[in-house]
């Protein structure tokens, strides 16, 4: 209360998101595990950017491609069959 | 030789026996053209995500697999011609196999294999729960989706004003 800048540097403080992946080395990333796939799509069946989901470039990059693959077999929408309203 | 994975799906409304010749032919192309196989795990049907030539079932099979290109070539060539296949992917593992390592492994495979019927226990039980909640899988997500965006806005909502405060008084 007393000290005035440190008001601005609480604007700028963000919590520094973490790679899941980079921090557990052995999360496979692959497009048979759906259900871990689930938590890179939103409810509409997009995918999560890195900005949101933390994930560093490397395994961003592996996500997205594990989560095409798993949509062209069906296993994951492309976008839900009922739009949620 | 290099090691494969190949996943492809056959229409569910066909019935059992027109699916199993459909999985055995594929298996067999594989070992015909010159590829070692050493696992196939068959996922069952499961629900399709979105209909498929007006199927909303699929029968799923995955192959695990050594060879080369030719055998993929002939594979996916197979994989076009044969209506019953509504979709496949085939991915690679390893760009080098170790044939000993890989005999091994099939030995190792062949002998886990007797004691059940099923000889895929352990993947089995991957695919088995989203099998069933394929559909209660959904809600899950939002949550997860929602937790990771909220500390983002509140470092870029102070900063516009002061920008446009400024402009004002000019």
């Amino acid at each position: 209360m007393p000290v005035m800048p440190r008001r601005k540097r609480k604007q700028f403080y963000v919590r520094r998101k973490v790679c899941r992946f980079c921090v557990d080395a052995k999360l496979p990333i692959d497009y048979k595990d759906v259900n871990t796939l689930r938590q890179f799509i939103t409810e509409r069946g997009k995918i999560i950017p890195r900005r949101i989901s933390g994930n560093c470039a490397r395994h961003q990059r592996r996500v997205t491609r594990a989560i095409k693959q798993a949509r062209l077999l069906a296993l994951i929408p492309y976008t839900p069959q009922v739009p949620v309203t | 030789m290099r090691r494969y994975e190949s996943v492809w799906v056959v229409n569910g409304d066909l019935p059992d026996e027109e699916v199993k010749s459909a999985i055995d032919k594929f298996s067999l192309i594989i070992s015909s053209q010159g590829g070692t196989l050493v696992g196939l795990d068959e996922w069952g049907r499961r629900k399709l995500a979105y209909k498929i030539q007006g199927t909303t079932r699929g029968y799923y099979a995955l192959a695990d697999f050594a060879g080369t290109s030719e055998t993929i070539k002939e594979l996916e060539r197979n994989y076009r011609i044969d209506d019953r296949i509504i979709r496949y992917l085939t991915t690679k593992k390893a760009d080098r196999v170790n044939l000993e390592a890989l005999q091994a492994e099939i030995e190792a495979k062949a002998k886990a294999a007797p004691p059940p019927p099923e000889p895929a226990t352990a993947p089995e039980g991957e695919a088995a729960p989203p099998l069933a909640g394929f559909a209660p899988a959904e809600p899950a997500a939002p949550t997860e989706v929602t937790a990771p965006a909220e500390p983002a806005p509140p470092v870029e909502a102070p900063a516009p004003e002061e920008p446009a405060a400024e402009a004002k008084e000019e």
